[in-house]
């Protein structure tokens, strides 16, 4: 190609690119949301004098032309080959893969937010449940499984000394060791159902409540997970499985948020967004399972981040009523309106996740 | 009287808008007054066309140019985007002929493409990255003693990257409306001596305060005493030019006195090693000077400078550090080369030879598109913000 060639060719397609991606940005309709990051994308914002004057109207349209740009998933995946495949990164926005799994790196440890948790956890106990037997727990993230010479992970040493030495009044129930990496979804962040038969069985010798345990397991459906495609990487998809048995079947779920009874597994969020809702219907505030057919008539409240949502349905056999409350939705002081407080035990159970970032508890 | 006046304003609305806070925090800390802070926004490019627009009051006032008799024209050369807000300053006397008439061909325009498209790459690609490496660095708990060492290297690779990037763009644009706008970088890292690297870095602010203050001051044409003078109020200027802190002072400042040195003995004496200590002598300097020009405050700066030979306590190298000298390597090994006249004198090489020049002629127009299509990609990705408690 002549050098004149060259420059015609050169000139033809950058001003092409420009002026191509403006058009097809123009009439592209915006999307609603990110799958793959759980969020509302930027809607154009409103033009008033104020907003051009004070420049937050520059900053909201630069916000709005990056999350609604023609093809945002795929130049993000061209970002995520460049960083892993040719500039080599171990992560890509902090996911990487171990052992198959993807994971999102947690770190560092936010001692200021542990120390948070803490004292909403015993602020709760000592305000409502002073008379209550109450326990807490903590489920590892994906990051606790990885080898620290590998990739930078949280001090979960720390991290569990720091709630044991904070948080007073309340037995502790070590769930690291019931857990594996293969206990979780590879392309989610949530533990499987399937593979919680240990941390079952610790706790329920640990708050002495009785369940056999024996279950049959239904495969639902195949699941991709919060950060599948996020790295380019080939990763065998999820299953969706549940555990059922006479007591779940029978089990009824009440949603105070809006005045609903489901089964425990909600098959209608099947054809939600997150597959993972199946399990309790997803993130809500307050839920009641009932187990009508129980033979004792211990109740049980869980304080609870969404992995108690796979987890809960495994323990109603050993309760005649669980209340599952979140206060990530709901604020903490609103309890007593929804909740008669008698003798039930209380199980307070956070991942790691949730405790280095408690600001999120309300 | 016009020219004064005229220099008086512009400066003084750079020092209004520029320096007022600074002034007023250290009046407040001397006196232990209670002056409340004007907190005024910087107005885009203040510093460069501030500096414009002194080089052509005072160019037309020494009769080395015409005056503008065209506002817009005046205008046009005050505040022509490319080069606004991160340089080069370019001179009136510069471009004058070209703000009357242009000449526009597909070779300019694609030239132009051609380093707007480098400039881009390296801002987003290089620079960028290695700003996320120093961020890392900053925010970390964990420091050691190579990490320092990979701070102050990523840093001196990202101002250099990020400033001479934001020159190729403004060079590149210039081109593609018409304009030739003066090299503002030449690769300052292969310099052999601090002299030399004020040759090759920054060329427009270093010829403009050689113009405009060194001259004027009365150069090296003097004795001793005021030569040193002259030297050292140019360089707190610069130093000052580039914020308003005590650090930019004391930055300026150092290299004065490095220049100072080496005019009195040090150059003759550099001058008989071997290529690699002269080298090595300015990067260190140089890597020194911009870990003082990135510290909040001298405090910081000398502690990271110590934290260098390991006198914070921290240890020589942790896993921390090992997975970002790990993650950050290609990124890193990349950005040393591209400070090098390497791959350019290799493409030069290349292009000698006709059937190889006709092979690197198709691969132009591809390579541009890629390093846009990537570098968009990487300005997507910009806005991921996950929200784990999403309730869809």
């Amino acid at each position: 190609m002549s050098d004149k060639t060259k420059n015609i060719v050169v000139v033809i397609i950058f001003v092409l690119f420009l002026v191509m991606m403006m058009l097809l940005n123009i009439i592209k309709t915006d999307t609603e949301i990110s799958l793959s990051e759980r969020r509302k994308l930027a809607k154009f914002p409103e033009i008033t004098v104020q907003k051009i004057l004070d420049g937050s109207f520059s900053k909201e349209f630069e916000k709005y032309a990056t999350d609604q740009i023609i093809k945002r998933e795929g130049f993000r995946k061209t970002k995520a080959n460049i960083e892993m495949k040719v500039l080599r990164k171990k992560d890509n926005n902090h996911i990487y893969q171990y052992k198959n799994s993807i994971i999102k790196m947690e770190y560092p440890l936010n001692e200021k937010s542990v120390q948070n948790a803490a004292s909403k956890i015993n602020q709760l106990q000592q305000e409502y449940f002073r008379q209550n037997k109450c326990y807490y727990t903590i489920v590892p993230d994906k990051n606790y499984f990885v080898s620290s010479n590998e990739y930078i992970r949280l001090d979960y040493e720390k991290l569990q000394e720091m709630m044991q030495k904070n948080i007073t009044n309340m037995e502790y129930i070590n769930l690291f060791e019931c857990l594996q990496l293969e206990d979780y979804y590879v392309t989610d962040i949530h533990w499987k159902q399937e593979n919680l038969s240990k941390v079952v069985e610790k706790l329920s010798k640990q708050m002495n409540f009785t369940v056999n345990n024996i279950y049959t397991k239904n495969e639902i459906i195949e699941f991709n997970g919060l950060y599948a495609g996020q790295l380019p990487v080939k990763t065998k998809q999820d299953k969706i499985c549940t555990l059922t048995n006479q007591t779940v079947e029978n089990a009824t779920v009440y949603h105070y948020e809006n005045g609903k009874q489901t089964k425990v597994y909600d098959e209608e969020k099947l054809n939600s967004n997150d597959k993972y809702d199946i399990y309790l219907s997803g993130p809500t505030p307050m839920i009641t399972i009932e187990n009508k057919e129980a033979k004792t008539n211990k109740e049980l409240i869980i304080f609870r981040d969404s992995f108690a949502s796979s987890l809960a349905p495994l323990l109603i056999e050993g309760y005649s009523k669980i209340t599952l409350i979140d206060i990530r939705y709901m604020r903490s002081k609103d309890i007593e309106k929804y909740v008669k407080i008698e003798n039930q035990e209380v199980l307070f159970l956070y991942s790691t996740l949730v405790l280095n970032n408690s600001s999120i508890l309300k | 009287m016009f020219l004064w006046s005229a220099i008086l304003i512009s400066l003084g609305l750079l020092v209004l808008f520029k320096y007022s806070d600074f002034m007023i925090a250290n009046v407040n800390n001397l006196f232990q007054t209670n002056i409340s802070l004007l907190n005024l926004a910087l107005p885009i490019g203040i510093s460069f066309y501030t500096f414009q627009i002194l080089s052509y009051v005072i160019d037309v006032y020494q009769g080395k140019v015409q005056a503008q008799k065209s506002f817009i024209k005046l205008t046009t050369y005050v505040s022509l985007f490319p080069q606004l807000i991160a340089g080069p300053i370019v001179r009136y006397i510069d471009i004058a002929k070209e703000l009357d008439s242009r000449e526009h061909t597909f070779e300019k325009f694609a030239l132009g493409i051609r380093r707007f498209c480098i400039g881009l790459a390296k801002k987003v690609l290089i620079a960028n990255q290695l700003g996320e490496l120093c961020q890392i660095f900053l925010q970390a708990d964990e420091k050691s003693v190579v990490f320092y060492w990979i701070y102050g290297i990523s840093f001196s690779l990202q101002i250099y990257f990020d400033f001479s990037a934001y020159s190729d763009m403004a060079i590149g644009l210039g081109k593609i409306f018409g304009f030739h706008f003066l090299e503002n970088f030449n690769y300052p890292y292969i310099s052999k001596s601090i002299t030399e690297f004020w040759r090759r870095w920054h060329i427009s602010l270093g010829t403009w305060f050689r113009d405009y203050v060194y001259i004027p001051l009365g150069g090296n044409r003097v004795g001793k005493l005021k030569l040193l003078r002259n030297i050292l109020v140019v360089w707190m200027l610069t130093g000052f030019w580039h914020g308003a802190n005590w650090t930019f002072i004391l930055w300026g400042l150092l290299f004065g006195t490095l220049l100072i040195i080496e005019k009195i003995f040090l150059l003759k004496k550099l001058e008989k090693l071997p290529k690699v200590l002269q080298c090595s002598y300015v990067l260190f300097i140089v890597m020194i000077s911009f870990i003082l020009f990135n510290a909040n405050d001298i405090g910081q700066a000398i502690y990271q400078i110590t934290g260098l030979f390991g006198a914070n306590g921290e240890g020589f190298i942790n896993n921390y550090t090992i997975y970002y000298l790990k993650s950050y390597f290609i990124i890193l090994l990349v950005a040393i080369i591209g400070a090098t006249p390497i791959v350019k004198n290799v493409v030069n090489k290349l292009k000698e030879k006709a059937t190889l020049k006709k092979v690197l002629n198709v691969l132009e127009p591809i390579t541009m598109i890629v390093i846009i299509v990537i570098v968009t990609a990487y300005l997507v990705d910009n806005s991921y913000n996950p929200f784990l408690y999403f309730r869809f």
